[in-house]
């Protein structure tokens, strides 16, 4: 089977309807069998101006970073889409408007900006989708459709996920759109059947089980439903909020709630109640909200009280760049907040593991009564990706409270100092039991206590708890034929797909690297981490801050300084940018 | 004209020639080619070695992308000028797109002549002109063992002796006027028909098509003013016309093509023609000719180019072009007839 990796985006105008053809594309050709990886990338505003970009890297091996270049451009927006004409490979297809409501001068068209080589295909795509269904608005469809044909997919691939997406609209409005869709095909084979022999992609083969399209953010709280989650709070922000309007669609159906609270700190405050309780909860929020809930979450880390935090990222400081994407909350969850507040962070790679990890984070809170990070970002939240359905770990979803035995009762103290860490913990309610919840520094008992020799051991206590819940956190892995390496590269977070594809690109072209994967951003395996970069002549850290934030965390592992790879471009790392730093590196190294 | 905007429409031999001489000429000028066919610009005689696998597809093209990019030539393919303003001097693309120009060349070549009885059988008849015609043909010879062809130019002889490389059986029919826009003599028609035969062709009987009909998927009834036979293919070929049509409106004098001087300059000012879709006049004979072959595209090319930067050059009317096709001499610099 010949091998498939294409890019495709569609860029328009918000209110084009772009995002929704990308999502088309992307839910066709899931169905139809390939590895499909999609991102979206849109302006802060809410409607009606700025530029909209859906990127869509489709395979038929496993996609696991977006790609550097787009070989299909389906444009809704000249204007807009002139800006990704330098990301078109060479012959690459572009599908425009032939026919706008008005003429435009010259290189206001996208005709005037690509490169030779590149295949135009206008389409007068207004035109046919107001014939096709009396109203232009469904041109996005019909670009679709021209895209469907020129490149070789079968129609029907569309028309089902097309009426899946409308049928719930009616009867007229699906109709609308089939026949928009239908206009394009039908336009492009009969005026481009020449052209498009060369750009046929073929379908994949079906994967051999049944697969699902999530975006991070659907899969995190897909993964909070099955961990049995009862009650959601949250404030919304971008780009978390989907967190939320997935939850509020299907929450109450499972006897849960989700309660929109008046913000970040009430959201966090509600959760520990619930989780007080016994009640799982969860809240989700970005930087500007995270910020605000770091004193309850050190308080979460005192009174040991579990708590689920997702902290989808966004480019920062403060308001930052809504919708962009970064990687510059690490040191703010790891760190932030007053005092020594060891808690969990994890940050999941992809989005199956946004699922598997949000399940897990659940048992982590309960087990190790404390709050739990979740760190994604814009890029992760936004992406889809199709992937096995997930099945929960049955043991992660099971009450994780470790409850006292009864022999106690009477002589309970709930912050008895054990090896662990752990200190057995009693629900308000269990009979014959006392409930204490402190953010003062306490006794074992929970009375206030500030003395040197309480503060020491607690202080102790609460950290060996921490680093004990390694044990159950996610190992780091490697990918390298596991020997000395010229340079190793490691990856965190969404990061971590860009760094993959490099170092595999690298390999191929014979050089000597590895990639080490990290999730457990704290705790963290630092001897696996510290046994990986001995092993390398040279240790590379890409990440999408400026600061270099997991480089300032592990660093010092090293024998010789890490090397540093940032970005703050808002967009995701271009594996092409952490291949050249490789092959920079084994040529001169130079750091 | 330093700093100013030429545009040429076409992407043949003429057109580049033209589009290198400007920029060798004069570096600062901003210089478009506008291309109809979305290919970059390619070798159309080497198309029936295409076609027999003796060349690759990269092999037709002349240029890389990248001699543009260097040359700071800005290429528009797959675009079609629709109608020209010679008054504001802008030109409209069928996108509706606007481009404002100083200088203009027109070399935007030949189309596919199909004589107009023909044209009712056009979807059942396969030409070459382009590498798109020549993928469809690579497609339809791994179904079929036959080919017709019928009317005969300099290409379908190309094209026949790459057929036989395939072992594919090949009938032809050739008329002694159809050699066109050659006008072919008798005594150059017998040799022809000799030659073909000796190759292992077999020459047909000059007559017309009656008849075609589709009978399967890979094969189709010719009816003849002799015979009636299947074939797997059938291929035509009567030569190139001007493509003009678009410019029929636009105020420039158009006969056959656009009607040039010996300068090739057209009615207005800064806008000449080169190549086959320019019917060149001839102070001499005081009559129109017409240029075919790749060399003398380049060489009207250059003409326009170096008149348009202010030379008062003027075309070679010499039959200086003579060549060989399987040994028969052809001579094509220059003919009157259409």
């Amino acid at each position: 089977m010949p091998k498939v990796d294409v890019t495709v985006e569609v860029c328009g105008m918000a209110g084009d309807g772009t995002i929704a053809a990308g999502g088309l594309i992307n839910e066709a050709l899931s169905e139809g069998g390939f590895s499909v990886l999609g991102f979206d990338s849109y302006p802060a505003e809410i409607r009606g101006f700025g530029r909209c970009v859906t990127h869509s890297r489709i395979g038929n091996n496993e996609v696991v970073a977006l790609g550097d270049v787009t070989h299909v451009l389906i444009s809704l927006d000249d204007e807009q889409s002139r800006s990704r004409v330098p990301f078109l490979s060479e012959n690459s297809i572009v599908i425009f408007d032939s026919s706008p409501a008005a003429y435009v001068r010259e290189d206001s068209s996208i005709a005037g900006e690509v490169e030779p080589g590149t295949l135009l295909f206008g389409m007068p795509l207004s035109d046919l989708a107001t014939a096709a269904s009396g109203t232009e608005r469904g041109r996005n469809l019909t670009a679709l459709g021209g895209f469907t044909a020129i490149c070789g997919i079968p129609s029907e691939l569309f028309h089902r996920v097309i009426k899946r997406r409308f049928k719930a609209k009616g009867e007229k409005v699906l109709l609308a759109n089939l026949n928009s869709f239908d206009a394009g095909v039908t336009y492009a084979t009969q005026n481009f059947s020449e052209r498009i022999r060369n750009i046929f992609i073929p379908p994949g083969q079906p994967h051999g089980h049944e697969n699902v399209l999530l975006s991070g953010n659907q899969a995190i709280g897909k993964a909070a439903l099955d961990a049995g989650l009862k009650l959601y709070f949250g404030y919304p922000i971008t780009p978390a909020t989907p967190i939320m309007e997935y939850l509020a669609s299907r929450l109450p159906d499972r006897g849960g709630r989700v309660v929109q609270m008046e913000d970040e700190i009430s959201s966090i405050g509600a959760v520990l109640g619930s989780f007080y309780a016994g009640v799982r909860a969860m809240t989700a929020t970005s930087g500007p909200g995270f910020a605000l809930m770091t004193e309850l979450i050190t308080h979460g880390v005192m009174a040991e009280i579990p708590a689920v935090i997702i902290d989808a990222q966004r480019g920062g400081p403060s308001t930052g760049l809504p919708t962009k994407t970064e990687q510059s909350d690490l040191h703010a969850a790891v760190f932030g907040g007053p005092g020594d507040s060891a808690r969990i962070v994890i940050a999941p790679t992809n989005v199956s593991e946004c699922y598997r990890y949000t399940v897990k984070s659940f048992q982590l809170a309960e087990k190790y009564q404390t709050p739990v990070i979740i760190l994604t970002d814009f890029y992760l939240d936004n992406r889809v990706e199709n992937f096995p359905i997930p099945q929960a770990v049955e043991s992660e979803i099971e009450n994780s409270n470790i409850f006292p035995r009864s022999s106690v009762k009477g002589s309970y103290n709930r912050y008895s100092v054990t090896e662990s860490g752990i200190s057995p913990r009693a629900l308000p309610g269990m009979e014959g039991f006392i409930f204490a919840a402190t953010g003062l520094e306490h006794t074992e008992k929970g009375t206030p206590d500030y003395s040197p020799e309480v503060h020491t051991m607690m202080s102790a206590k609460r950290h060996r708890k921490i680093l004990g819940a390694l044990a159950d956190m996610p190992a780091p892995e490697e990918f390298s034929s596991g020997n000395i390496m010229d340079v190793g590269v490691i990856g965190w977070g969404s990061t971590f797909g860009s760094v993959l594809e490099a170092v595999n690109m690298a390999r191929g072209r014979g050089m000597n690297v590895g990639a080490l994967k990290i999730t457990s951003i704290f705790p963290f395996h630092l001897d696996v981490i510290r046994e990986f970069m001995n092993r390398c002549s040279h240790c590379l850290v890409p990440e999408l801050n400026f600061e270099g934030q997991l480089a300032n965390l592990i660093g010092h592992l090293h024998t010789k300084d890490v090397v540093r790879l940032n970005r703050v471009t808002g967009m995701p790392f271009p594996p092409s940018a952490i291949l050249a730093k490789i092959e920079d590196l084994i040529q001169t190294g130079d750091e | 004209m330093a700093q100013e905007h030429c545009v040429i429409i076409g992407n043949g031999p003429a057109a580049n020639q033209a589009a290198l001489t400007l920029r060798e000429n004069s570096p600062d000028m901003l210089i478009t080619l506008v291309g109809q066919e979305p290919f970059p610009h390619y070798r159309p005689h080497l198309l029936p070695d295409y076609i027999s696998g003796k060349l690759s597809e990269n092999d037709l093209y002349v240029s890389p992308t990248e001699f543009y990019k260097r040359s700071g030539i800005k290429v528009r393919l797959g675009q079609q000028v629709v109608n020209i303003d010679f008054c504001s001097r802008e030109l409209a693309l069928s996108h509706k797109e606007i481009i404002s120009f100083d200088g203009l060349i027109i070399a935007c070549g030949g189309r596919q002549r199909i004589p107009e009885r023909m044209q009712v059988f056009e979807d059942l008849m396969l030409t070459l002109k382009t590498p798109a015609d020549a993928a469809v043909w690579i497609d339809r010879l791994t179904q079929v063992d036959s080919v017709l062809i019928v009317g005969g130019d300099l290409t379908s002889l190309s094209l026949t002796k790459a057929l036989l490389s395939l072992k594919k059986r090949v009938f032809f029919m050739l008329n002694e006027d159809s050699f066109w826009p050659v006008p072919l003599g008798t005594e150059v028609a017998q040799q022809v028909r000799l030659r073909l035969m000796e190759k292992g062709v077999e020459v047909l009987e000059s007559g017309r098509i009656r008849r075609v009909a589709r009978i399967s998927d890979v094969r189709l009834e010719v009816e003849t003013d002799w015979e009636t036979f299947k074939v797997g293919i059938l291929g035509v070929f009567y030569g190139m016309v001007p493509d003009v049509k678009f410019l029929a409106r636009s105020g420039l004098d158009i006969d056959r093509g656009i009607l040039v001087d010996e300068h090739l300059r057209t009615r207005f000012d800064l806008v000449y023609a080169a190549g086959d879709c320019a019917q060149v006049y001839h102070p001499g004979i005081k009559d129109y000719w017409v240029s075919i072959g790749y060399e003398n595209a380049i060489s009207l090319g250059k003409v326009a180019a170096l008149n348009l930067l202010g030379g008062m050059y003027a075309v070679e009317t010499a039959p200086s072009s003579i060549f060989t096709v399987d040994g028969i001499v052809v001579n094509t610099s220059w003919w009157l007839e259409f």
